[in-house]
């Protein structure tokens, strides 16, 4: 208890802040990012993530991974006591750790782990981690009270914590929405593991930046017309 | 409040709701699936014989004149559409299909050959068909769905007939035949139509044996049936670039078979009659199994004939219903109809005949349909007919003169038929006499026979393949208002649980959480799928998906809970460690076997494990068999109270596992033919049945312990009574599933356990939430443990276990009992739900309600038990009879609905028989417990 009393005292008095159109911009950019990533893919490697989809997955992570790493540890939580390498650092511990949290969120929901079909599905848990997990590790750190307070209680304050929160939330749902025309018999190369559950977790994280930008504005707005 | 539910009211409720949807669902399935009243038995002489007439005397002839040394091959192109051949509404074929098959059309052209649009019934694939070609009977969906032991072709058909007189028959090609006809054929080579890729060794494995077989000369009929084309539509459509080559195929083995028929001819070694017919056609995409036009237009040629036809529009131009076979080729040969034959004579097919023969032939085709008429219309609607009174003029009120016929469709039927016998009769007394008039009789008394039989074939189908708009529109308004009334009770109920207790009001700070909500939409998700055939098709996914969804919603909302500073308690890891494990299990449930339909191929563990070899499956087995046991006895022996009787049931139960091991040990290998198998299988169902009755029977009444509370006796007892239950019914699984199954059975009953443990420690889930969870994971089971929505995965191998003589009711039960294990199962764990929570409820609020009455207790305790399950089943019952009748003109509804819907009428009879069980055994627990007491007060007050 004295511990975390300890913790949350300083955290919400010092923390960097950001306005919505900065949020808006680190959203371009790391957008940006995958539509490079995808660009390099198709015109370099000359491939995409229906003919390859592990190595399409592997260079979208690896090519994702840094920017947002970089990025989201300049948002870092006490930034006088964690240095930016200790944020940079535990954000790779966190890639590691989301992926290994997404890959069994993937299996027990049915995904295949058959020889063929296990490269796919790791290199598709390191892109769900970085869409999901690295942001928070790199600003949280190891901070049990801050994760559960915002990814299970719900309870987020302050612009970065809708960055994290509604995304993450976004792709995951995405994802999950994303795995349904699996079944169906349209005989669709797409429809193959993993292909439509990445086009749903992209498409759900795009949505979820939308909707936290648009609720970073309308709640601006309310704490205005609060002040006012 | 003025909505308060007594118990009795629920109940009756309840129960009134439940009689309207089984009669419903029983008008429903009558209307929709019609089963029409057949003749047992086969043709014999008697139908040479007018059907008035019992007494008339016998002649074994149909006075048919048949050459003496006739021959029949029959070439059936699998899923040729007449289109191809014939072309469509008077137009020649196309340029493509006709410039394929030169000399088939180079037949139609000189007048050698009679080609027939053949209307064919659906569902439009090839057992039915066939069956309809060689019986003349369309048969209903039930018909194949009830002969579930045998897919040999029992009724009266044409086959069976030439076999009879003595007919050698040879079948090459698809081994359906070999199936519905074992041991007809004097030499055979079956092919098989599961490789859809193979469009050319399939044809090849069928002509390798043609010039042989046309050379000698020991058969009367050669069956060919070529399923390449057929294969080359599935792969390709009917555009395909294989198509052509294919055709021109067909058409070589047709110019192969006709010149071997014209030598025969030429060398006067009798005469052969060339058929070729096409089982069904296909759609454009290559598909059938429908009814659209594409899909029933069938071949049917008849070469040698020797009809005069001159030209080729009267060759192509002919329209006929498949089922006319049967007739035709019975007449042509010289054997008696098949009893429930509806098809008639196909016009042109007797013009090589005499007059005489060709009225004698008619005459019987239409006895034997007045004969199938008679048993269609039960009530005795032939008045006036007796014997040969059209010949002698005597019939009561019926002048010998012809009359318009009109009225309703039977009297119209008995009028024409009145008709072509009394112009029959003329003909006949006049044939001697006169001679000029004779021509005209003869072809009046024609006409006649030909109207009749064309109205009599048309009223008999409509017979079978009608649907009564108003029995379902009954049933389905009954489903629906039952529908609604479990969905009122239950709301009725909800309201009475969640709003008198102002501390759980609080609690509920939505009024529908996260995990309500799932199951609202997990319902909602089963009901949109069931209307798209490849979701019906691949199910499982569903259940499967939504059920591990459900598992991490839990997950989630644990983690919710969970606090960092309280530290890692015990009770905290027991409900990771039982959310992880229903995940685990869960997955590999999901792994055990690759379901459903389109995916089959795709490894899964039982694949793996047989692929591995049998060593391990026996592993498998004896491991979750033990440890089956030893789960089912901790449990029983978790209630504190270590009873007498207890110990009993528990050593009753450990002889059933120990002969269950011994029968698999030793006996499954060698299929239990065995008598010393089948004699070990009866003891284990009788020590299994005598420990459950007992055990629900008993326990009740056994010592009663005095400072426990009455709830806390009743839950201990119950747990005790639904742990027995569980385990009786595992073992009873252990012994009749297929050994790779035996692990999948140790899961479900891990993940009873887990549940049930989560349930116990608080999981801040409504009750009904987890119920409506038990629910569907026993549906998740039902396809973990091999089932699919197609009927060909029934276990019927483990339905004759321990059975030594063969009862269709006893098997039907087993089976039964084989494909609804897993939602059995949950709904038997119910009882021990029940039990858990009432133990639970005692420790809490020991003496909040001291004086609450029976009623009470079971409404709260026992109604959401019952009545979820009954609501989600009512639901999805009555949303998927929707979802039928809409689809009744899909390309599947024989093929993929229809034996849905027989899946869901047996899972709506599995939740009946399922929560009568629970409700009984809970409802006489709580009784004798009461009596028990209210004695022993009583006894303590004197």
């Amino acid at each position: 208890m004295k511990e975390a009393k300890k913790k949350k005292t300083p955290e919400i008095s010092i923390g960097v802040s950001i306005s919505a159109l900065g949020a808006f911009s680190v959203y371009l950019i790391t957008g940006l990012f995958l539509a490079v990533g995808f660009w390099v893919i198709h015109n370099i490697y000359f491939v995409d993530l229906i003919s390859d989809p592990s190595l399409t997955l592997r260079l979208l992570w690896i090519i994702e991974f840094p920017i947002v790493v970089i990025i989201y540890s300049l948002l870092r939580r006490n930034p006088e006591k964690c240095s930016y390498f200790r944020a940079v650092g535990r954000s790779i511990v966190g890639l590691i750790s989301g992926a290994l949290i997404n890959a069994f969120g993937a299996v027990s929901l049915g995904a295949p782990i058959g020889m063929q079909s296990l490269p796919r599905t790791i290199h598709w848990s390191f892109l769900m981690s970085v869409f999901t997990v690295v942001p928070a590790t790199a600003v949280f750190g190891a901070s049990w009270t801050d994760w559960h307070r915002v990814f299970a209680s719900l309870k987020p304050t302050g612009n970065i914590e809708y960055m994290i929160l509604i995304p993450a939330y976004g792709a995951i749902i995405g994802a999950w929405f994303g795995a349904w025309p699996m079944p169906l018999d349209w005989e669709r190369p797409w429809q193959e593991w993993p292909v439509c559950v990445c086009y749903g977790a992209i498409g759900g994280c795009i949505v979820g930046q939308i909707v936290s930008l648009s609720l970073m504005i309308l709640l601006r707005k309310h704490k205005n017309l609060k002040l006012a | 409040m003025t909505t308060a539910m007594t118990c009795t009211r629920l109940t009756i409720f309840t129960v009134a709701g439940i009689f309207l949807q089984i009669i419903g669902l029983s008008i429903f399935v009558f209307g929709f699936f019609p089963v029409k009243p057949t003749l047992s038995g086969v043709s014999g002489s008697e139908s040479y014989r007018d059907p008035f007439c019992d007494s008339s005397p016998i002649s074994n002839e149909s006075e048919l004149h048949h050459p003496e040394k006739l021959k029949l091959l029959y070439q059936v192109i699998d899923g040729l559409p007449a289109e191809f051949v014939l072309g469509k509404d008077g137009k020649p074929p196309w340029k493509v299909w006709k410039e394929s098959m030169p000399y088939t059309q180079s037949l139609l052209a000189n007048g050698d050959a009679i080609g027939y649009h053949a209307k064919a019934a659906p569902p439009t694939v090839t057992m039915p068909r066939l069956k309809a070609m060689v019986s003349g009977a369309i048969g209903g969906f039930l018909d194949v769905a009830f002969n579930f032991n045998t897919q040999a072709l029992l009724d009266d058909n044409l086959l069976g007939q030439f076999f009879r007189i003595g007919w050698k028959m040879v079948m090459l090609g698809d081994e359906t035949w070999l199936k519905l006809f074992p041991g007809l054929f004097m030499r055979h080579d079956g092919v098989s139509s599961f490789f859809v890729k193979d469009t050319v060794q399939v044809d090849r494995n069928v002509s390798r044996h043609l010039p042989d077989e046309l050379n000698s000369d020991d058969w009367n009929l050669l069956i060919l049936h070529y399923l390449g084309l057929d294969h080359v539509g599935h792969t390709g459509g009917r555009n395909s670039p294989l198509m052509p080559a294919k055709l021109k195929e067909m058409d070589d083995i047709v110019r192969t078979m006709h010149l071997r028929a014209l030598m025969d001819r030429s060398h006067d070694q009798g005469q052969t009659l060339l058929i070729i017919v096409s089982d069904h056609g296909m759609t454009e995409n290559g598909n059938h199994g429908g009814s659209s036009y594409e899909e029933t237009d069938s071949l049917m040629l008849f070469i040698g004939l020797n009809s005069n036809i001159s030209d080729y529009a009267s060759a192509t131009n002919n329209v006929a219903f498949q089922v006319d076979l049967a007739p035709t080729l019975a007449l042509l040969f010289g054997v008696p109809i098949p009893k429930n034959n509806v098809g008639v004579l196909v016009p042109g097919t007797l013009s090589s005949l005499r007059d005489f023969e060709q009225l004698r032939a008619l005459e019987l085709n239409s006895w034997q349909l007045l004969r199938l008429m008679q048993a269609q219309i039960q009530n005795s609607s032939f008045p006036g007919f007796s014997c040969n009174c059209f010949l002698d003029g005597t019939c009561e009120g019926l002048e010998l003169d012809i009359s318009e016929c009109s009225g309703d469709k039977e009297k119209q039927l008995i009028c024409l038929f009145r008709n072509a016998a009394v112009l029959h009769g003329i003909w006949k007394s006049k044939k001697s006499t006169e001679s000029s008039s004779a021509m005209e009789d003869f072809s009046r008394a024609l006409d006649a026979y030909n109207t009749f039989l064309k109205t009599a074939s048309e009223w008999l189908a409509s017979k079978t393949t009608e649907k009564p708009v108003l029995l379902l529109g009954l049933g389905v308004s009954a489903m629906l208002i039952s529908c609604f009334i479990c969905a009122t009770v239950f709301l009725s109920l909800f309201k009475d649980v969640y709003h008198e207790p102002k501390d759980q009001v609080c609690s509920l700070s939505f009024l529908l959480n996260l995990e309500e909500m799932f199951i609202f939409a997990l319902l909602l998700i089963l009901v949109i799928s069931m209307g798209s055939s490849s979701m019906v098709e691949e199910e499982h996914y569903i259940w499967h998906f939504m059920v591990s969804t459900f598992y991490l919603l839990l997950l989630f909302k644990t983690s919710k809970s969970f606090n960092f500073s309280e530290g890692m308690n015990i009770l905290r890891d027991f409900k990771f460690g039982s959310i992880f494990s229903l995940l685990i299990s869960g997955r590999l449930l999901r792994g055990w076997h690759q379901g459903g339909v389109n995916w089959t191929y795709l490894p899964d563990i039982s694949k793996w494990l047989q692929q591995a070899g049998s060593g391990y499956v026996k592993w498998i087995q004896l491991i979750s068999n033990f440890l089956v046991i030893v789960l089912g006895l901790y449990t029983l022996f978790r209630t504190e109270s270590n009873r007498k009787s207890v110990r009993i049931l528990a050593f009753g139960f450990s002889a059933c596992g120990f002969l269950t091991l011994l029968h698999a040990g030793r006996y499954q290998d060698e299929m239990s033919t065995d008598f010393g198998a089948t004699v070990t299988v009866k003891v284990i169902y009788y020590l299994l049945s005598i420990s459950a009755i007992g055990a629900s029977l008993v326990l009740p009444w056994s010592a009663l312990n005095k400072d426990k509370s009455f709830l806390a006796e009743v839950g201990d007892c119950l747990y005790s009574i639904g742990s027995a239950y569980i385990l009786c019914w595992c073992l009873l699984q252990l012994l009749l599933q297929q050994p790779i199954n035996s692990g999948p059975i140790l899961l479900l009953l891990l993940q009873i356990l887990a549940i049930l443990c989560l349930s116990s420690n608080d999981l801040q889930v409504n009750e009904w939430v987890e119920i409506a969870a038990l629910y569907y994971m026993g549906m998740a089971g039902h396809f973990a443990l091999g089932n699919s929505n197609t009927l060909a995965t029934i276990d019927v191998a483990g339905a004759f276990i321990g059975i030594s003589s063969h009862s269709t009711i006893l098997s039907g039960i087993l089976m039964f009992m084989i494909t609804y294990a897993s939602p059995m199962l949950f709904l038997l764990s119910l009882v021990m739900y029940i039990g858990a929570k009432l133990r639970n409820h005692s420790h809490s609020t020991i003496s909040t309600h001291p004086e609450t009455s029976l009623g009470q207790i079971l409404k709260l305790k026992l109604g959401f038990p019952c009545l979820v399950p009954l609501c989600i089943n009512s639901i999805l019952l009555t949303a998927y009879t929707v979802v039928l009748l809409l689809m009744r003109n899909h390309l599947f509804v024989w093929s993929v609905f229809s034996p849905k819907y027989l899946y869901v009428c047996a899972t709506t009879l599995c939740t009946y028989i399922g929560v009568f069980i629970v409700a009984a055994t809970v409802t006489y627990a709580c009784s004798v417990t009461t009596f028990l007491k209210s004695n022993r007060t009583r006894h303590n007050n004197s």
